[in-house]
């Protein structure tokens, strides 16, 4: 296979593990909005519904970042290391929010069973969040500005620390991306919900969806319009060559308002996933060949084939063990239903078996009461 | 603060503080595997009760694993972006295959930890052998990209840059296969040595019940059997290091002249300026023992090179005094597993609680943490001043940004305040209820 192929597989590779991050983690994050917004008498109850979609998976979800970037570092040596220089600010930020929200999520929660205790790491974690797909807006948007300039063989970047990133544009960025995870956690936890058996939870997680789509596309018809001056080359690219990805991203918008509206949860579920596929294809499409606008290109990064062809045999076999892990683990934890009894009857779980067995906890001792 | 010290100390304490987690995150599902196979296998609840609490543990310790080995691959870029510019290309494919690991070993640490009333006890317990295999694995690739620093293979330079980059041969470095069965022995023992610790702890308060007694069991168990392969693994890369890096060797035991049955100078104060190793305690013809099986072989010294690549003098009798001082605990985590078991059978197959050998266990189980820190401080000190060993200098592979003295403070800050909390949460960990079945207060059900 010619250099050029593998290049091109390569940047695929990224940009599919990219878009899985954005609906699985994006989703997690947005359950972290939605923390953050709870509100009202259900607000608890509220939490307690992201706590347990989140649970099981987040970190798992968290892993396609990390693949993300040591694809893009095998891959593309030059954009990783040009970007985090370029970008070492909200990166930085990035880093802080991906931390503190891992970290918080655990602690808060009594090793993830519990949201009532530990208020204050729950306020940690829903502010980091929020904060953290701002940032990756921010990032997504200064990429496509180009005003960050990567030159010469011993890559000197060029980029103003603290502008690239806050341009009107990149802002708007930032504020899509948060609205973005909080209508795809406000579409998932419908249906979590609705298998959880609460039926007002799941209604007010339809509607705080609908709104979330509403304000999610007024960010991004604001962004366009910032686009047409802010970054040029991603608004040529959208309205050409990248043009059916957009159309399909609006419909599938549309048609997910739809599903909402008609209260079709799992439709939206699906409708919302593609939207946000559509939005990153639309994105790279639109984009190419340029990694980071105006230097860097697809080509001009990629690593010799002697490193790509074996990354991506290693990326295929690896897809061939993950794929089935990861179909099991949400067909565990997100296929069944949530609540207790209902599905317990049919086989022993682990919890049932300890049960029968002779009870062979400590007796009481005095000191032992003394610490209770 | 300049940039270089403030990256290499935001580096250097970002990892110190990541490998306590990612041992315990590689040795606590060795754990929980045993002891539920155990209860399985027995029907023994008591063992449930301690796979139950040691996966709470590792909920708290493998996600503060995860979250500051997410936040490592973007500090790589971050600080040393020329270092990645240059080499990222070179040892991706070993983080490809450690990515993959990260995946299997998150997915099913969540079917595990969630798992409990989803899952049959069989299917659980199947569970955690992903987990043991692939955090396991993942240390060996990670272990392969450190040690590829140390024994730079796979590729040629050519004007500056990496050309017929060969992965394979990248992974399979000379040091890759010895540092990476060292550390992860490292992992297992520290995880053994820490579970028989807050065992033998509990003891010590009178509480000698069978579910203390066997905690502290397994940990010796593990303890035990890592005796054997540590000592292996412990010479091989003495041995691996005379030959491959004889200049980081020579540096850490402080020789400065090449000799032929060189004494092994211990402790002391290594004086790069002077060529002297001050109050140090010496052993004839031991160095060139250990690092070839003779005690008249010739050790090189740091005498052979240049001194401009020798590590600094600030650094070089720190690099010594931590390897002495993980070598000296090593030895005496070899001892005491030997003697709690020769407790355990003179006692007709019970647990030893007398009380001065709990008191060695409960300060065992911390300094396998100092050692756990000392090893590693000696290995990063001993490549100095080399990022690549005689490839790339540190000093060329840190960022050209400003102001990383903030981000220093701001991690220091951040990561104190997450060990904290983590501190506070397995000791209120420790203190709760200790049977299997607990209230869990999100359902209202039982767990």
């Amino acid at each position: 296979m010619s250099q050029s192929t593998l290049a091109i597989l390569s940047v695929g590779l990224a940009w599919t593990a990219l878009i899985v991050y954005a609906i699985f983690g994006g989703a997690d994050f947005g359950g972290g909005v939605w923390d953050l917004l709870a509100r009202g008498p259900t607000a608890e109850r509220q939490r307690v519904a992201i706590a347990r979609g989140m649970g099981p998976v987040w970190e798992s979800n968290n892993v396609w970042l990390v693949f993300v970037l040591v694809v893009t570092w095998t891959a593309f040596p030059i954009v990783y290391a040009g970007v985090s220089t370029a970008l070492f600010i909200p990166i930085t930020l990035v880093v802080i929010g991906i931390v503190l929200r891992g970290a918080a999520f655990s602690f808060r929660s009594n090793y993830g069973l519990e949201v009532g205790s530990g208020v204050r790491w729950g306020h940690v974690f829903n502010i980091a969040s929020t904060m953290t797909p701002f940032l990756f807006g921010t990032i997504a948007g200064a990429l496509a500005s180009g005003a960050i300039r990567i030159s010469g063989p011993s890559i000197q970047v060029q980029a103003n620390p603290w502008t690239t990133w806050t341009t009107p544009f990149a802002l708007v960025c930032g504020l899509f991306a948060v609205a973005l995870c909080a209508v795809l956690a406000a579409t998932y936890l419908i249906t979590d919900a609705q298998r959880a058996g609460d039926r007002d939870i799941a209604e007010g997680f339809r509607r705080r969806a609908l709104i979330a789509g509403a304000v999610t596309a007024a960010f991004g018809t604001l962004a366009a319009i910032l686009m047409i001056s802010g970054a040029p080359t991603l608004w040529h690219g959208l309205i050409g060559r990248a043009l059916p990805f957009s159309l399909a991203a609006l419909a599938l918008g549309l048609a997910t308002a739809a599903a909402l509206l008609r209260g079709l949860a799992v439709l939206a579920r699906i409708l919302v996933a593609a939207e946000t596929a559509c939005i990153f294809l639309a994105w790279g499409v639109a984009q190419w060949p340029y990694l980071i606008v105006p230097d860097v290109t697809v080509d001009s990064a990629a690593s010799p084939a002697s490193v790509l062809g074996p990354m991506l045999i290693v990326a295929a076999l690896g897809l061939l063990v993950l794929i089935p892990s990861l179909w099991y683990l949400f067909a565990v934890f997100k296929l069944r239903a949530t609540t207790g009894a209902a599905t317990n009857t049919a086989r022993v779980t682990t919890t049932a078996f300890v049960a029968t067995l002779s009870p062979v906890a400590p007796p009481p001792t005095s000191d032992d009461r003394d610490e209770a | 603060m300049s940039s270089d010290v403030a990256a290499r100390a935001s580096l250097a304490f970002s990892l110190a503080f990541h490998i306590v987690f990612a041992a315990l995150g590689i040795g606590l599902p060795l754990m929980f595997c045993i002891a539920e196979g155990i209860g399985l296998r027995r029907r023994d609840a008591t063992w449930y009760a301690l796979a139950r609490r040691w996966s709470k543990a590792a909920g708290i310790l493998l996600v503060v694993g995860a979250v500051s080995g997410t936040a490592l691959s973007f500090e790589f870029g971050l600080l040393w972006p020329r270092f990645m510019a240059f080499g990222s290309g070179i040892f991706g494919l070993m983080f490809t295959l450690e990515g993959f690991c990260f995946f299997l070993e998150a997915i099913f640490l969540g079917l595990y930890l969630y798992g409990w009333d989803r899952l049959s006890p069989g299917v659980h317990w199947l569970c955690s052998l992903p987990v043991v295999i692939a955090s396991a694995l993942a240390s060996q690739f990670i272990l392969a990209v450190n040690s590829w620093m140390n024994t730079p293979t796979g590729f040629q330079l050519a004007n500056g840059k990496a050309v017929n980059i060969n992965p394979w041969a990248a992974m399979f470095n000379p040091m890759a296969p010895s540092q990476a069965l060292h550390m992860l022995i490292a992992a297992y023992q520290v995880t053994g040595f820490a579970i028989a610790a807050v065992y033998a702890a509990g003891m010590l308060r009178r509480r000698t019940d069978a579910y203390h007694r066997k905690g502290a069991l397994l940990g010796m168990f593990v303890a035990a059997v890592m005796i054997v392969p540590q000592a292996i693994a412990g010479s091989w890369i003495g041995e691996a290091l005379a030959r491959n890096q004889p200049e980081k060797l020579a540096a850490i035991e402080g020789l400065f002249q090449t000799t032929a049955g060189a004494p092994l100078a211990l402790f002391g104060w290594v004086d790069t300026t002077t060529g002297q190793v001050y109050f140090a305690v010496t052993i004839p013809k031991l160095l060139s023992f250990l690092s070839f099986n003779h005690f008249d072989a010739t050790v090189t010294g740091l005498d052979s090179f240049p001194q401009g690549t020798w590590p600094s003098a600030a650094v070089t009798p720190i690099a010594h005094l931590a390897f002495d001082t993980m070598a000296t605990l090593g030895g005496l985590f070899l001892l005491v597993p030997l003697v709690f078991w020769i407790g355990y059978f003179r006692q007709h197959r019970t647990v030893p609680t007398a009380r001065w050998l709990l008191w060695v266990l409960l300060i065992t189980g911390p300094l396998t943490f100092v050692a756990l820190e000392a090893g590693w401080v000696a290995a990063e000190l001993g490549r100095q001043p080399w990022i690549i060993y005689n490839i790339m200098l540190v000093s060329n592979g840190v960022t050209t940004n400003g102001g990383i003295a903030y981000f220093f403070f701001v991690f220091l800050a951040i990561y104190i305040a997450l060990g904290m909390a983590t501190i506070g949460l397995l000791r209120r960990l420790a203190h709760e209820d200790k049977t299997f079945v607990t209230k869990d207060k999100m359902t209202g059900n039982t767990e």
